[in-house]
């Protein structure tokens, strides 16, 4: 019973034995990963008529996605997602970066700072999205209170479409900050402090020191930060759905929102595996940016 | 000999045993959180001691109808037979026909059904029976209605109006004399939320008109404009609070209770609320009435109340029937209206004194609930809703007119209405 294995195993090539031993991972990945995206493009083949579901699942080709195309509020949701990254992702980088620099400092009690960097972070993502909406209510709210006592009017945070993007951009930041700094700051702890004494030697202001050694020794952080928060933002649902619901009307609705309604809502499983397939599509298209550079960057920097 | 006894008397003790618990049946009954899973739990402790063969499990889900839906059709879609009862919104017996997730009850009840129905409100026994078939059972009933400050309009020697003109006129005489900027004088759900599919319908039955006519569309009338008209004509005099677009139903109750609004438009669990809870400001000040209509026209209130469905995969739908079936009874009705305050689905729950002696509204509640009309009936009633919600929020909200907003709204509910 022993001796049966080894003895085969030397017969494997050095290939096979590596196949062997990669067959669990890559069963894994089929079951978790493969089957349930084959499953959602098989889905979005198909449509159900909900005014007669007995008739059962019709294969319908590419209809859903021809109906994406001509379907307004997938546009406008589309769009309002792209809101949500093109501000929030530059956002919380520029935040995040402040506070892993501010919590980098050397501090004689490190974990209070790093237990509020880590908060946020920790925050269910609608605990977030309560919060910030009762932020921002009407009558209230502690943000009309201020305004209130600068002598400006209260505003309709939540049913205007502007100041409900710009309410729900700065929850989003709040709390995707959080989640950048963390990644920033290990690092920032990467970054030997020896090329600071040399830059300090040569006289480097600190403004330089930041642009000549952080900067560029942080950059491999600061791609996977990016990589992750811009996958994140596409998929932003949590908390436009608890601050707003999505609206006034639709104004503030994601793609991810638009795709829970469709299909948990209206049970249009077609048309809804339709857009989230599509919403897979940009997330890989905006990935593989980043993988494109950071790989570049790295022959470059190998070379 | 020996051995013979101890087998005799073993198959004795056994076949006593048996029964007693070879034949218990286990029913899961489903219901939401803001339904008083609490007395759920009485009403269903008293079943088990009536039927001691049967335990029932109270679980309890989301506290929105979206919510609970949302998780039922997860669990449905899969035919999970875990659930044997379901509480379900009166909104949605004719997609969970379509669907195929309820058991049609006729054949269970047999005579017993022509018998059965006349014995509910009319409302009630139409809105669970779909395409002649009996998907769930009324288990208790709802309505809005239009609640108001009884001492504010004494004080300005107002009477109940009836008409939408006659309240904003009150509201705005009420308004202007108290001088309070947190007063309010008429609050309704305006979030884009499934109240304000009723915030649509109410002056739109009010005008005389209904968003369907023999099953087809029928918003290219001069009615259909009358609810966003109307409510642009409040918005204008400051009767609507400026954020009506952000509010959502329990919301207008918190302001309500804090002596904040004039009139309102809300549920039956409303008047509860502001009469009893520890923090109101306005105990024995509260009237309530029927909601108003325009000039020349008549009431209608937008229908509410939770149903009893018998899953389709349920394992013990004999059982589960069996109790659906006593849980919509007039007893049940009664001890539901004296414990939560429910509204029966009976008329003669409605006279019973000790019902009356809990809730002296009742009285008032009844005739309301008759004019109860129900929201359309579609298999596809999530989109409908969402049509008219979306778009009455949006308006509220001021980012579209009547126009846009009554135009995108046909253009979403048309494909659903072919």
């Amino acid at each position: 019973m022993r001796d049966a294995p080894v003895a085969r195993g030397k017969d494997l090539s050095e290939r096979a034995l590596g196949t062997l031993l990669l067959l669990p991972a890559g069963l894994l990945l089929a079951v978790i990963v493969v089957y349930p995206i084959a499953t959602l493009f098989w889905g979005s083949l198909h449509s159900v008529d909900n005014a007669n579901p007995a008739a059962g699942d019709q294969f319908v080709g590419f209809e859903n996605y021809l109906r994406a195309f001509e379907d307004d509020r997938f546009w406008h949701s589309l769009a309002q997602t792209v809101v949500y990254v093109v501000v929030t992702v530059p956002g919380a980088l520029v935040i995040g970066l402040g506070l892993a620099l501010l919590a980098n400092r050397p501090f004689r009690v490190k974990w209070p700072v790093r237990l509020g960097l880590l908060l946020p972070w920790a925050l269910p993502l609608v605990f977030a999205g309560l919060i910030f909406r009762w932020f921002f209510e009407y009558q209230t709210g502690v943000v009309n209170d201020w305004l209130g006592r600068l002598g400006i009017a209260p505003l309709n945070w939540l049913s205007d479409p502007t100041l409900a993007t710009i309410a729900i951009c700065i929850a989003i930041m709040w709390k995707a900050s959080s989640f950048m700094a963390l990644m920033l700051l290990a690092g920032l702890q990467t970054i030997p402090k020896s090329l600071y004494e040399a830059a300090e030697v040569d006289g480097a202001t600190a403004w330089q020191q930041f642009v000549e050694i952080t900067l560029p020794m942080l950059r491999p952080a600061i791609f996977v930060a990016l990589t992750f928060r811009t996958i994140t933002a596409i998929q932003t649902f949590d908390i436009p759905y608890a601050m707003t619901g999505g609206g006034p009307g639709d104004a503030t609705e994601t793609l991810a929102m638009y795709i829970h309604k469709t299909t948990l809502d209206f049970l249009d499983f077609g048309y809804g595996s339709a857009l989230a397939a599509l919403m897979f599509v940009f997330s890989m298209v905006a990935t593989s940016g980043y993988l494109k550079y950071t790989r570049r960057n790295a022959g470059r920097n190998g070379g | 000999m020996k051995v013979a006894k101890i087998v005799i008397t073993t198959a004795i003790a056994l076949s006593l045993a048996v029964p007693a618990w070879a034949q218990q049946t286990t029913l899961r009954i489903f219901t939401g959180g803001q339904q008083r899973p609490d007395v759920m739990r009485k009403i269903a402790d008293e079943y088990q001691k009536k039927n001691p063969n049967v335990k029932v499990e109270v679980e309890v889900g989301g506290a929105t109808s979206e919510a609970q839906q949302q998780y039922l059709s997860t669990v449905l879609s899969a035919k999970d037979p875990v659930l044997d009862v379901i509480l379900i919104d009166v909104i949605r017996p004719a997609q969970w026909a379509a669907q195929g997730w309820a058991e049609p009850l006729d054949s269970y009840l047999g005579a017993d059904k022509a018998k059965l129905l006349p014995t509910y409100l009319k409302a009630y026994a139409e809105a669970n029976q779909v395409n002649g078939k009996l998907v769930a059972l009324p288990y208790f009933a709802d309505a809005q209605f239009l609640y108001y400050r009884k001492d504010l309009l004494e004080k300005y020697k107002q009477p109940v109006p009836k008409t939408w003109d006659e309240m904003m006129e009150t509201a705005k005489i009420i308004t202007d004399g108290e001088k309070n900027p947190q007063l309010q004088g008429f609050s309704t759900a305006g979030a884009p939320i499934e109240g304000t599919v009723c915030t649509y319908l109410v002056p739109l039955w009010g005008a005389g008109s209904d968003m369907t006519k023999d099953g087809k569309l029928n918003l290219d009338t001069p009615e259909a404009r009358q609810p966003f008209q109307l409510y642009g004509r409040m918005k204008q005099a400051g009767v609507l609070p400026k954020n009506v677009a952000e509010i959502p139903t329990d919301r207008i109750r918190v302001d309500f209770q804090a002596g904040n609004v004039v009139f309102a438009q809300n549920w039956g669990y409303f008047w509860n609320r502001v009469e009893n809870d520890a923090d109101t400001k306005v105990k024995g000040k509260v009237g309530v009435t029927i909601l108003p209509h325009d000039k020349g026209g008549k009431s209608a209130t937008c229908i509410g109340g939770w149903q009893l469905a018998v899953s389709a995969f349920s394992k013990n739908k004999a059982e589960a029937v069996k109790f659906a079936r006593w849980l919509s009874s007039p007893e049940v009705s009664k001890m539901q209206a004296i414990m939560a305050s429910h509204l029966p689905v009976f008329p003669s729950v409605y006279k019973d004194p000790e019902v009356l002696k809990a809730n002296p509204w009742f009285a008032d509640a009844l005739p309301v609930v008759e004019t109860a009309k129900s929201r359309p009936v579609s298999a596809q009633y999530p989109q409908v809703s969402d049509a008219i919600r979306s778009n009455m929020n949006a308006y509220l909200a001021g980012t579209k007119t009547t126009d846009v907003a009554l135009n995108d709204m046909k253009n979403r509910l048309k494909p659903l209405y072919k």
